[in-house]
């Protein structure tokens, strides 16, 4: 009777541990979004068609358009080397401006301009997310240099 | 001058904390108690001290003292007092050096609690927590001061950022860290037990009512950050699993299961191990949420990198408090088997297993998530995001077991319960269940997942219900008792149990918020011009116009909007777009209207052209339970905290 109940228990830890472990293992691997700057996404993006990705850089000065009278935007990601072309439809968040850091979010289809699902500029003096890493922080220190004389 | 007495104090206070960790050890080692009385007065000292430096800080503060770097970072001259006050803990500095106060005060509190009643483990106690003090210490003196003059000080600051410029950001920090501080006592109960060698369950016992009290405040901390994000980043949603959010709630989910293990150790003698595990680790992630959020290192692995002392100095601190307390857990392991064996599948102890299982995965779950990012891009420089959906999947399994554990749990009893029995006290709370999902179903819900939430919500309303009338009856016989003498007796005899249920019921009113927010959200982005209105579920919305305001440092845009409701209900909602004078940032301010079954989130976006504007709206189903669970979770836990040392009544 011991060893049954220990072997039922033991089954039973299995199944649904097993299971919840095979779940994270599937939903984490499909919910990976990398990270790829104009430059990149341009040199090996032809294997990423459909993905969803993350597009970071700045926001070309000069290049963003507005369509009058929508909320639809153009606009350029540079990375200094390269840009890509970028189109949204929405609100966009409080700090997207020309010249800023900013992150297009969406599938992506070689050959084609970038349709932004989502676009996140930076949220937080104490926490910026991954992407808006050096240059970014580069800016926000001049910044805040420029301010402090 | 303010700054060098407050920078003076916390030197001193290093050397006390430095003096508390040695002195208990030598007391101990030559068996003189007055040595170990000698760490008893510094590490009062050392409170007295750091309160000195926090209020020097904050005096510099209110001075508008800009020529402290950390003043003319986080404040300007028209920013209100509240927030001159609370920038103690605006920026990385502030918070270290109020971290490391709280602890001392902590300390303080426990050393005097506990002198007589622990004594034979105080001197370890006062080690170990001298030895988290001193590790903040070091950090805030010689690697993230607050105290630094700058050489050339600015007329005004740079002012707090906006964002954090909202009562929400205010309180959400401070009991964040009360949270990850309070866990430190209990973790130094354990480690003290564990170099003692005599671990009984002296240590849980003692320290029972710190676990609870930390993790009430880490709750209200994390919920704190939840409403903050929903009033004041406009984007509709609460949480994000945003790393920063992340690091908060890993220890929130592993104390979770500690404190339910723990009543498996106190009634059974099971999981001795596991639970010192379970402290420790709860700790180890409190620090691991200070790190994460305090080095850095999330906003850029490579930024971190560059500027490499804090982060490392903290991950050799982590790295030596870890290796100490795990090595001394293995060491003592040979000490701390137990001889019961787990008897059944359906008994108390088998569901708390399981309890602690879900509560363990769920933090891997965020554990892998949040640091796989960074181990990437470590590894490889390719940098990868994890993204909600992952910890959406995985949670909601995980919350639907542990709905069923907790419906469960009082219809179980210690070692196991014979099948017919189990079954008869099932049926009510099943048939309950049933007619629940039934009628959700009828009511036209389509989704499967509400309506499994609403049958095992009910199911463990129901059982709990169960088992408070159960109590109830028994008095009503035993004792003859009338029904409201039986019940009062019952409850205030049995503080600690019926807290509990009152901490349930808040968790499923919690649930049920999530559930209803999560799926049943409705959005709608749209252009309007002054007199236009549009119409979203029940709520019919008329933009009627632009206006300016004015607060002291900012300036804003603002939308008013007449919004007829459901019954005759009229009201007018006024979002805005900021602009703070001295940051270059406009802010958004959702204009939210929270009703008790759902919330009408309005958000203004830019002008389109000269005369529309672009909005956002939402209508959120049952946010406010979110809000309102949290704050019958928090009646539970101080009804709990009521039950002194004694023993409960017995169960049976």
């Amino acid at each position: 009777m011991q060893a049954n109940r220990r072997l039922f228990l033991i089954l039973t830890l299995l199944v649904v541990f097993g299971s919840l472990g095979s779940l994270i293992w599937t939903s984490f691997t499909g919910s990976l979004v990398y990270f790829h700057t104009p430059t990149e996404i341009l040199a090996t993006g032809a294997s990423k068609a459909g993905q969803k990705v993350r597009i970071g850089g700045m926001v070309q000065a000069g290049s963003l358009v507005k369509e009058a009278g929508t909320q639809k935007i153009r606009f350029i990601i540079s990375d200094g080397a390269n840009q890509l072309p970028v189109r949204y439809d929405g609100m966009t968040p409080d700090l997207f401006r020309e010249g800023q850091g900013v992150v297009a979010e969406g599938p992506w289809q070689p050959g084609q301009d970038f349709m932004a699902a989502t676009i996140l500029a930076k949220h937080s003096e104490d926490y910026i997310p991954v992407e808006m890493s050096a240059e970014g922080i580069a800016r926000s220190k001049e910044s805040m240099l420029r301010s402090l004389q | 001058m303010w700054i060098e007495l407050a920078h003076f104090a916390t030197i001193i206070a290093l050397l006390l904390a430095l003096l508390q960790i040695a002195t208990p050890i030598i007391g101990v080692g030559i068996q003189r108690p007055v040595w170990i009385r000698v760490a008893r007065q510094s590490s009062y000292v050392v409170t007295l001290l750091l309160t000195l430096a926090s209020a020097g800080l904050v005096v510099s503060f209110l001075n508008h003292d800009f020529s402290v770097k950390y003043v003319a970072e986080h404040a300007s001259r028209s920013l209100p007092t509240f927030y001159l006050v609370t920038a103690l803990w605006g920026g990385h500095e502030g918070s270290l050096l109020f971290w490391a106060w709280l602890l001392s005060l902590f300390t303080t509190i426990a050393v005097w609690r506990h002198w007589s009643t622990h004594a034979s483990s105080i001197p370890w106690i006062l080690s170990v927590l001298g030895t988290v003090i001193s590790g903040f210490l070091i950090l805030v003196l010689f690697l993230s001061s607050p105290f630094e003059r700058l050489t050339n000080p600015p007329f005004d600051g740079r002012d707090l950022n906006p964002l954090l410029q909202d009562p929400g950001m205010v309180f959400h920090p401070p009991f964040l860290y009360i949270g990850y501080v309070g866990f430190a006592i209990p973790f130094a109960f354990a480690i003290a037990a564990l170099i003692n060698g005599r671990i009984t369950d002296e240590w849980i016992l003692a320290t029972r009512r710190w676990t609870l009290f930390s993790w009430a405040m880490l709750t209200t901390g994390i919920i704190f950050g939840a409403y903050w994000a929903y009033y004041e980043l406009g984007w509709g949603g609460y949480w994000a699993w945003d790393p920063v959010e992340n690091a908060s709630f890993m220890p929130w989910l592993v104390a979770t299961a500690f404190f339910h293990s723990v009543m498996v150790q106190e009634r059974r003698r099971m999981f001795k191990i596991w639970n010192l595990f379970l402290i420790i680790t709860t700790f180890a992630l409190s620090l691991l949420g200070t790190f994460l959020v305090r080095s850095g290192v999330l906003s850029s692995v490579h930024a971190f990198a560059s500027d490499p002392g804090r982060g490392v100095y903290i991950l050799i601190f982590m790295a030596i408090i870890l290796l100490f307390s795990f090595g001394l857990l293995v060491l003592r392991a040979d000490r701390l088997r137990t001889e019961v064996q787990l008897e059944s599948l359906f008994s108390l102890e088998a569901a708390f297993l399981f309890n602690n299982l879900f509560f363990i995965i769920a933090g891997l779950t965020v554990l892998l998530g949040t640091l796989y990012p960074l181990a990437v891009e470590t590894l490889s420089s390719a940098k990868v995001t994890v993204g909600a959906p992952y910890y959406n999947k995985v949670f909601v399994p995980i919350m639907l077991g542990v709905l069923i554990l907790m419906g469960l749990g009082p219809l179980l009893t210690w070692r196991g319960i014979n099948g017919s029995r189990l079954r008869s006290s099932l049926v009510k709370p099943l048939g309950i269940s049933v007619l629940g999902m039934a009628g959700c179903y009828l009511l036209g819900v389509g989704q499967p997942y509400a309506i499994l939430m609403v049958g095992l919500s009910l199911f463990a309303i129901a059982a709990h219900l169960t088992d408070l009338g159960r109590g109830i009856t028994r008095r009503m016989t035993n004792a003859k008792e009338g029904i409201l003498t039986a019940t009062v007796t019952l409850l205030t005899r049995n503080k600690r149990r019926y807290g509990g249920f009152v901490v349930h019921f808040g968790i499923l009113m919690m649930a049920a918020g999530f559930v209803g927010s999560g799926l049943f959200q409705e959005e709608k982005n749209l252009i309007m011009a002054p007199g236009d209105f549009t119409a979203i579920d029940h709520w019919r919305l008329t933009f009627e116009k632009i206006v300016t305001v004015k607060g002291s440092n900012w300036e804003a845009q603002e939308a008013i909007i007449r919004v007829e409701g459901p019954r005759g209900l009229t009201m007018t909602l006024h979002p805005q777009k900021r602009d703070y004078q001295n940051q270059q940032m406009p802010t958004t301010e959702a204009a939210i209207f929270s009703g008790f079954f759902e919330d009408l989130y309005v958000v203004l976006g830019d002008a389109v052209t000269d005369n529309t504007w672009a909005f956002r709206i939402y209508r959120n189903p049952l946010v406010s339970w979110i809000w309102g669970g949290s704050g019958v979770m928090a009646l539970g836990v101080f009804f709990s905290l009521l039950q002194g040392r004694r023993r409960e009544v017995s169960r049976q």
